[in-house]
């Protein structure tokens, strides 16, 4: 098991007049090859949750295990954990530093100790990966657009070639179009055989990618399971906050006022589907 | 959000300390420390540690929050201490060893001086503790505005205290969140030598100031956007006011300093 999290707790500032609890007793796991998808309001902890899943932060109770190996305890490599488990944090363009962007893309690797020709191959494999040109590489990375930047910023994790990527809200602030190629390259990323968590609040970005999802709320797991299982708490999800799919939104709907629409359909495809398959039903009986 | 820093040091509360006028805990303090220095008996000191640690527990804050703001200090205090204990003469002759001489004028007076600035850094900080850096600044700016008259820029110091004290935390949580990107892509902060760790800042020094400035340049924005133009003119939503308690706080300073040339004029101890 990849990522094992089990009763983990995190306090704020305990013992004082600002105490917080941000998780209460979240336990998850992760499998490999998964993409996941980590859901919930703004505070209810997820940021929280994933500085936890590369060793960045640490609580007690709770223990987080990758590959098996226990964060918590003292003697646990947490450079060899930071290279396996890759983080993204939510506007990852602000962390840009170096001079070139060439050089900016190495600071993962070049802290790996590695030599300067893997450098140089990581760094070029990288910028493909985020669909960059070659010709960016010596440019400065204060002079590229937003998107771009950020793009700069995946490919300094995934120069570390993790074999884990962990994105908090890897499409937030993007136009749709932005927001679209973000979210493909991600996919693309996964599809080469990283396991990937991807923490959201929209619901139709984690609905069209993820395996399974977590929902959080309030720091504990709210639902979790196949996004058909998560979106059948419509209402619910709507009280802490969160929504569906439009399309679940609609195919439930059409179900209730009788038509013969499965249970648990999100996907546009599997959607339009089973009303075509509704009105060529209806043009049969009227025939 | 949630954040892992403290503002300043404030402690919301209700008691009826925080809601004294922040123009009266200013003055009230600035009274107190010179009360401090008005005492001239350890019987004094005695009767303000009193009323400090009364008021502190009149307010609702741990006294270990008090004792906390000591820390910093400690090294001053304790050189003040030894440096007194070492080279003050006078009176009768306690230890003597080579050169080293410990009179008890001396330790007299390395006992003064130590709890004068102990008493000096509990009555700041209770002002501190009590009150919001936003008040503070209002309370400031209100007691200074009468040097405006001479040209003294009340409104715009006060502004910049508040805009600064504003973006303290706002930037110590980017730092924090740059800090921890940067950690996840392998950096250390923690060993090596200095020059080694003077290297591992620029990751984190480069963004922070970048941020930095994006942020003085959109509130520089927002603020024109909304007709800002200096103090000139310019009314407030809270307006202070002296209340009764204020009053009162100044009856109290008013017989503490009584109390206090009292107890110096009967030369106790």
């Amino acid at each position: 098991m990849p990522i094992e999290v089990k009763g983990l707790t995190h306090v704020y500032m305990p013992g004082t007049p600002f105490e917080a609890r941000a998780l209460n007793d979240v336990s998850l796991s992760i499998r490999d090859g998964e993409f996941i998808g980590i859901i919930g309001h703004t505070g209810s902890g997820k940021s929280t949750l994933i500085v936890h899943l590369n060793g960045l932060e640490s609580s007690s109770p709770g223990v987080v295990f990758v590959n098996g190996v226990d964060l918590g305890l003292k003697e646990t490599d947490l450079i060899a954990i930071r290279r396996t488990v890759g983080l993204v944090f939510q506007y990852p363009e602000y962390q840009l530093f170096e001079e070139t962007v060439e050089k900016d893309v190495a600071f993962g690797p070049r802290n790996l100790g590695l030599s300067e020709d893997e450098i140089k191959a990581r760094v070029a494999d990288a910028l493909r990966m985020v669909g960059l040109p070659q010709d960016v590489a010596g440019k400065s990375p204060f002079e590229l657009s937003g998107g771009q930047k950020r793009r700069v910023a995946i490919a300094g994790v995934l120069a570390m070639q993790p074999s884990m990527l962990i994105l908090d809200e890897p499409a937030a602030g993007l136009d749709p179009a932005g927001r679209r190629e973000m979210l493909e390259l991600i996919k693309g990323v996964h599809d080469t055989g990283v396991t990937v968590v991807m923490v959201s609040h929209s619901m139709d970005d984690v609905g069209r990618y993820c395996d399974r999802l977590y929902v959080l709320n309030r720091g504990e797991i709210a639902w979790y399971g196949t996004p058909a299982e998560v979106f059948i708490h419509e209402e619910q999800l709507h009280e802490i906050g969160l929504d569906v799919p439009e399309c679940a939104k609609l195919a439930r709907r059409l179900r209730k006022s009788g038509f013969d629409i499965p249970e648990g359909l999100y996907r546009t495809d599997d959607v339009c589907e089973a009303i075509l398959r509704n009105l060529r039903k209806g043009s049969d009986a009227t025939c | 959000m949630l954040k892992n820093i403290t503002l300043g040091q404030y402690f919301p509360g209700n008691s009826l300390i925080h809601r004294l006028d922040p123009r009266t805990k200013l003055l009230a303090t600035i009274a107190l420390i010179a009360i401090v220095f008005v005492a001239q008996g350890f019987s004094g000191f005695l009767l303000l540690a009193g009323f400090v640690v009364a008021c502190a527990a009149s307010t609702g804050i741990h006294l270990k929050f008090l004792v906390r703001g000591l820390k910093p200090l400690m090294f001053i205090i304790l050189f003040t201490f030894i440096l007194n204990l070492f080279f003050q003469t006078g009176g009768t002759v306690l230890i003597s060893i080579w050169i080293i001489r410990i009179t008890s004028n001396g330790l007299r007076m390395a006992g003064f001086m130590a709890a004068r600035l102990i008493l000096l850094v509990l009555s700041s900080q209770l002002l501190t503790l009590t009150t919001s850096p936003i008040a503070l600044t209002d309370g400031l700016e209100t007691l200074f505005r009468p040097l405006q008259v001479i040209g003294f820029p009340a409104h715009e110091i006060a502004m910049m205290m508040s805009i600064a004290l504003r973006f303290i935390p706002t930037l110590m949580d980017e730092a924090d969140k740059i800090m921890k990107a940067q950690k996840a892509r392998g950096a250390d902060f923690e060993t090596g030598g200095l020059i080694a760790r003077a290297k591992a800042m620029v990751p984190l020094l480069v963004p922070l100031f970048v941020g930095a400035f994006r942020r003085a340049e959109e509130l520089a924005l927002a603020m024109d956007a909304r007709c800002y133009r200096g103090g000139k003119g310019r009314t407030r939503m809270k307006q202070l006011k002296f209340q009764g308690i204020d009053g009162l706080a100044a009856l109290v300073i008013a017989a503490l300093l009584a109390a206090v040339i009292l107890l110096n004029r009967l030369n106790l101890f």
